[in-house]
């Protein structure tokens, strides 16, 4: 029986989210949490309204030192920019395959990668773009005076997914050497990035038993858990949530289906084994995967297709925006609406940067944010966690420990 | 100090009681059963919060009394002056007492206007301002407060529009094309309903439906450059649901159609004639209503022939949309209200005849009132497509939120 009385939520605790729309703008949204009932409004909007530079997918680079957000447009343009202040860091025009037009092949997937590919010390970035045609690429570039000049990789890494069908999700997993695609007419594939080679490949589970050939049509992925590249769930077109074990078969281990349009997003929970997903009529649910059990929906006057859901690293919250132009924070636990912001337009991703912290007094709260803008140096590091309220320390380390050096292992 | 006022206070009627009324006493003290009763009534009262001293009170009241209902029914009335008719059990009673109230209501509004009217008249008469009008208060006006109001500054808003489906059309690039098809099996009004329609929408075309797949028509339309496709669903012999589809990747909307008066069945109807109608669309104020009247605005051509006198009219309240067609004519009417009243003309004033020019209008094309049910982006695509608006049942909050 549905819930009768109101169970009582938390109020939103403090956080940080950055969406993008198809005016190719990127709006930030704050709650500082501090006064009661402080209500999560935009604090910032980054670009100008315009359609051609609708963004079509993001990544972003959640660490304590200079975060970045990549953006990637329709129009075939990466833009790299801090999620401080909204400064433009890079701007590559066309990471599409010579010879073939942005419009033709848009981009599908964007991911920046958190360790360095290349020995350099300066401020580099290397990133993974995939676009429909399955052309993908793995690009560095390094800051140069102005962002459009980036100096480019002259060797970037670039290798053809898939012969047939449009790629409609990508991912990366958490250590960065595999790499996750599928799409429609695209069984689930997994490439070993260093090597650059394809390790396996799903199965369609077995036909019904009226022998109908349906496609495959996967419309969103997700790793299941930070440590194990071997366990991840995709949704499809037909409303089923497959999770998908590469040491154990080809075929699906577990196979749920979930109302009647499009899972248009999954993500997964840290205790590995929930999952939560969106679909095309707006509704969103937590599933234990495991189990191939429904936990509960989200149940919060969401009307529009649901296209991008992220979750935060340390709060129990989870954001979720789509078509009907609002951006919604959910608690997970009790799973009730926490606050929802209206962004007028139909929003294409959504991203929570984790190192937000809020000041107690008015006047500290932008200090953290000049420091990031002075060029990294040691004694910086210890000022900004001085000032940090909450420690983070223990966070900066483990990941600290990744940030190694990784040889250059780009040829076979 | 609480303990011991309400004890002294309660003494006296407890002693008197059992002096004058014995068979109260009698009532009470034998029936153990009714005081158990009633102690948990007590008790039950109790733990839902009510302040101490009403029940301490009420307790010694019950007991002693013996009649409990009755006397907090006659303590209520002795704070209400009026009865609540729900308190009282007998239907025939009750009902009673309801048109008793209701004639009373209706007998203190018809003295409140009398009045009123005198107050204008006066003022009227003396030249004095008229008495403020009271605002009735409707749900319209008490509509929540909605953030997806359009406000009228937002450059975001502009951008959308210049970036959505419908601005090649509405910017005039393309003329409206629109195709009008059934759904597979079409009915007894269906046929007149597409008749009707087609004479209010320039530049429609209608075909049969046949055994087509409405993906495959969507194709077929988009290769001879229709910019709409219009689809009358039918249910049990009657149109039933409009679902609009825009051309070549605009958003799907399906609406429920309602009240449909055809034009043969409206009295004095006129005919419509072949001039470019004017489009009225009002009341459209959020995002989402904005967008679907844009929709709406791309099915008309962008240049009215005024000349033609046509006017048609999707006019938007609480979520219903309502299509009216009409013809007008302007007409000067002298208004004879100083030769009416010559003899009675007061303060010399002039007999003078006043001009007026209004515009008639005379209802033709059907009559019907649509309701959007969902909004799809993309072409028509119920399985794979995604949904922009859906309307779902935990979004009726309140019965004064609406969505276009």
């Amino acid at each position: 029986m549905p819930r009768t009385t109101k169970v009582e939520s938390p109020s939103c605790p403090p956080f940080r989210a950055l969406t993008t729309d198809v005016l190719g703008l990127v709006k930030v949204i704050e709650t500082r949490g501090e006064q009661s009932g402080a209500a999560a409004k935009v604090v910032e909007r980054w670009g100008d309204p315009d359609s051609s530079k609708s963004v079509v997918s993001a990544s972003i680079l959640d660490r304590e030192k200079d975060p970045l957000l990549g953006v990637a447009r329709k129009s075939g343009l990466i833009d790299v920019i801090s999620v401080i202040n909204g400064d433009l860091r890079h701007s590559i025009p066309n990471v599409c395959q010579d010879g073939t037009r942005p419009e033709d092949d848009p981009i599908v997937g964007l991911h920046l990668f958190k360790k360095q590919r290349s020995e350099s010390s300066t401020r580099s970035c290397t990133s993974l773009t995939c676009t429909t045609k399955g052309y993908v690429r793995i690009e560095s570039f390094e800051e140069s005076k102005s962002p459009a000049d980036s100096i480019r990789d002259p060797s970037p890494t670039s290798w053809n997914v898939c012969g047939s069908g449009n790629i409609l999700c990508s991912n990366v997993e958490e250590n960065e050497n595999y790499a996750l695609f599928g799409g429609k007419g695209v069984e689930v594939n997994v490439w070993d990035l260093q090597k650059c080679t394809k390790i396996w490949t799903a199965k369609s589970p077995p036909r019904n038993s009226l022998d109908i050939f349906t496609p495959m049509w996967f419309t969103s992925t997700t790793f299941l858990s930070k440590d194990d590249h071997r366990k991840f769930v995709a949704g499809t077109s037909c409303h089923q949530v497959r999770l998908y074990d590469i040491s154990a078969q080809r075929r699906p281990v577990m196979s749920f289906d979930f109302r009647e349009t499009p899972i248009k997003a999954v993500v997964e929970d840290l205790d590995g084994h929930t999952v939560y997903i969106g679909n095309g009529s707006g509704d969103l649910a937590s599933v234990d995967i495991r189990a191939g059990k429904l936990l509960g929906c989200f149940i919060g006057k969401c009307s529009g297709s649901i296209r991008s859901l992220a979750r935060h690293p340390e709060l129990p919250i989870i954001a979720s925006c789509g078509l009907d132009s609002y951006l919604r924070i959910w608690d997970i636990h009790s799973r009730q609406l926490l606050s929802a912001v209206f962004l007028k337009q139909h929003l294409t991703n959504v991203v929570f940067d984790s190192h937000f912290r809020t000041q107690d007094a008015a006047g500290s709260a932008p200090e953290p944010l000049d420091v990031n803008e002075v060029p990294c140096q040691d004694e910086d590091d210890e000022a900004m966690t001085t000032k940090r309220k909450k420690t983070s320390k223990g966070h900066g380390d483990s990941r600290s420990k990744k940030k190694k050096s990784r040889k250059t292992s780009k040829e076979d | 100090m609480a303990t011991e006022q309400p004890k002294p206070a309660t003494e006296d009627p407890k002693i008197d009681l059992f002096e004058d009324n014995d068979e109260f006493e009698e009532f009470i003290l034998d029936d153990g059963f009714l005081a158990d009763c009633l102690t948990l009534n007590i008790e039950r009262e109790f733990s839902m919060n009510l302040d101490l001293d009403s029940i301490t009170d009420e307790f010694y009241a019950v007991i002693i009394l013996g009649s409990a209902t009755e006397d907090s029914r006659q303590e209520k009335m002795k704070h209400n002056d009026t009865l609540l008719p729900s308190t009282v059990k007998n239907k025939e009673r009750r009902s009673a007492i309801l048109v008793k109230l209701k004639h009373q209501k209706k007998v203190e509004k018809r003295k409140n206007a009398k009045v009123r009217e005198a107050d204008e008249k006066r003022a009227l008469e003396l030249g004095e301002e008229l008495p403020l009008k009271k605002i009735p208060r409707t749900i319209e006006n008490t509509r929540e407060i909605d953030d997806t109001i359009c406000k009228p500054d937002d450059e975001e808003l502009f951008a959308g529009n210049d970036a959505d489906e419908f601005s090649s059309i509405l910017k005039q690039d393309f003329t409206p094309k629109i195709l009008i098809t059934t759904s597979r099996f079409n009915s007894t009004r269906g046929p007149a309903f597409i008749t009707d329609l087609l004479s209010v929408i320039p530049n429609a075309h209608y075909y049969k439906r046949g055994t087509y797949d409405l993906k495959k028509i969507v194709e077929y339309a988009k290769n001879k450059d229709f910019t709409s496709l219009i689809v009358v669903h039918t249910n049990r012999r009657e149109p039933d649901a409009l679902l609009i589809i825009g051309l070549p990747d605009g958003p799907t909307a399906h609406f429920k159609l309602s009240r449909l008066v055809l034009r043969k069945d409206l009295k004095n109807h006129g005919n419509p004639t072949s001039h470019e109608p004017e489009l009225v669309l009002t009341n459209f104020s959020t995002r989402l209503g904005h967008r679907v009247g844009r929709m709406i605005q791309s099915l008309f051509p962008q240049v009215p022939n005024f000349r033609g006198r046509r006017v048609v009219t999707f006019h938007n309240q609480r979520d219903f949309i309502f299509f009216r067609h009409h013809r007008y004519i302007f007409e000067t009417k002298e208004s004879k209200q100083a030769e009416s009243k010559g003899k009675n003309s007061k303060d010399g004033k002039e007999a003078k005849s006043k001009e007026k020019v209004i515009a008639r209008l005379q209802e033709c094309g059907p009559r019907f009132t649509m309701k959007l049910i969902s909004l799809q982006h993309g072409t028509f695509d119920t399985k794979g497509g995604e949904y922009e608006w859906v309307h779902k049942p935990e979004m009726d909050t309140s019965r004064r939120r609406f969505f276009l």
